[in-house]
């Protein structure tokens, strides 16, 4: 019958992953089914036994060894100089960008500006921020196509 | 103050503010989990805890990145992710230029033993469901620890790695066939422990 159909929605099943209607649809057929209720046995045993592995033992001085190698963190006022000091640094990346264009292209700065456009660029590995950066920065980067 | 009442979101906020020490709510409430996760994870019960550390450190240094969302669980759960690939790649990549330098190592770690086995987890059943964990492929793996060890469901599984309910509801039944068939061989004494490598 439909066995195949049953046993890929078993796994889903047992993590309560499967809407009402499907549920039910499992229950109904395993109730009725010795293969597919041989599968179910099998499944809720490696459960059960999964679940019988042995947590790591508890490590009472793992949030002091945390703590003593943390730095402080800048607070307040410090917080509020480090901002202005990065927002600085984007300014220049940003001016660079543009020193940069002009001076390739022996254009006149003086010329009437085109659109200006810009990209997010992700900070961290894990998108953990974004920075918004000028495209005539980026291009320093990828090289602009004809 | 009443630390258990503070949510996360309260505590980073804490944190940021220059109080430092709040920052160690934070580690009581997660590291059990978070050793854990990577436990299941290495294998490696020594290694679990340094690398743990230093996702504490990581996510201290990256406080200022977490967009208060009461998210933090799956925030620090992709950094735990990702170090902890990033150590098991590190494994893999100094077995494989071991054995390219003919210094091989008396065992590649993928096949030692797990350092440290608990009493309990002597138990023969125990030995192979830890190595049966540990030779599922990685997303299998980690799909199935972040569901059985951790709980979570699968949409915040999707939080934690990006990928689609689907996705994960397919790694999961695979993980959990593929362990199955890897006990049942074990205990039928088909293939010696440590000469069973699938893939
Ligand atoms: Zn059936």
């Amino acid at each position: 019958m439909n066995c195949q159909r049953i046993i890929r929605l078993l796994s889903a099943y047992q993590d309560g992953e499967l809407d009402a209607a499907r549920a039910r649809e499992v229950e109904s057929h395993v109730c009725g089914c010795a293969a597919c209720r041989a599968e179910w046995d099998g499944l809720r045993e490696l459960d059960r036994r999964l679940r019988r592995l042995p947590p790591p033992g508890a490590d009472p001085f793992f949030a002091t060894r945390v703590m003593a190698g943390l730095r402080p963190f800048p607070a307040g006022k410090w917080r509020l100089l480090q901002a202005v000091v990065h927002a600085l640094v984007f300014v220049l990346i940003f001016a660079g960008g543009f020193v940069v264009q002009t001076a390739l292209n022996g254009r006149s700065a003086a010329r009437p500006a085109t659109d200006s456009t810009f990209s997010a660029v992700l900070l961290e590995p894990f998108d953990l921020g974004l920075l918004a950066v000028h495209d005539d920065t980026m291009r320093l980067f990828a090289p602009e196509r004809p | 103050m009443d630390e258990a009442r503070l949510t996360d979101d309260e505590v980073v906020a804490s944190v940021l503010d220059g109080r430092t020490r709040d920052f160690e709510i934070l580690v009581r409430r997660y590291s059990g989990k978070i050793i854990h996760f990577i436990e299941r994870m290495t294998a490696d019960s020594d290694e679990s805890r340094s690398i743990a550390q230093d996702v504490f450190f990581k996510i201290y240094q990256n406080l200022s990145y977490y967009r208060a969302q009461n998210n933090f669980s799956a925030f620090i759960f992709k950094v735990a992710r990702n170090m902890t690939l990033n150590w098991l790649h590190r494994q893999k990549r100094t077995v494989f230029f071991s054995r390219l330098l003919g210094r091989e190592l008396a065992r590649p770690p993928l096949e030692q033993e797990p350092p440290r086995i608990s009493p309990q987890e002597r138990d023969e059943r125990e030995r192979a469901l830890t190595l049966g964990l540990r030779r599922l492929p990685e997303e299998q793996r980690l799909a199935l620890v972040l569901k059985v060890y951790l709980e979570f469901s699968y949409k915040q599984i999707g939080e934690v790695t990006g990928w689609s309910v689907p996705k994960i509801e397919t790694l999961i039944s695979r993980a959990k066939a593929r362990l199955k068939k890897f006990i049942l061989l074990q205990e039928s004494g088909g293939e010696p422990v440590l000469q069973a490598r699938d893939k």
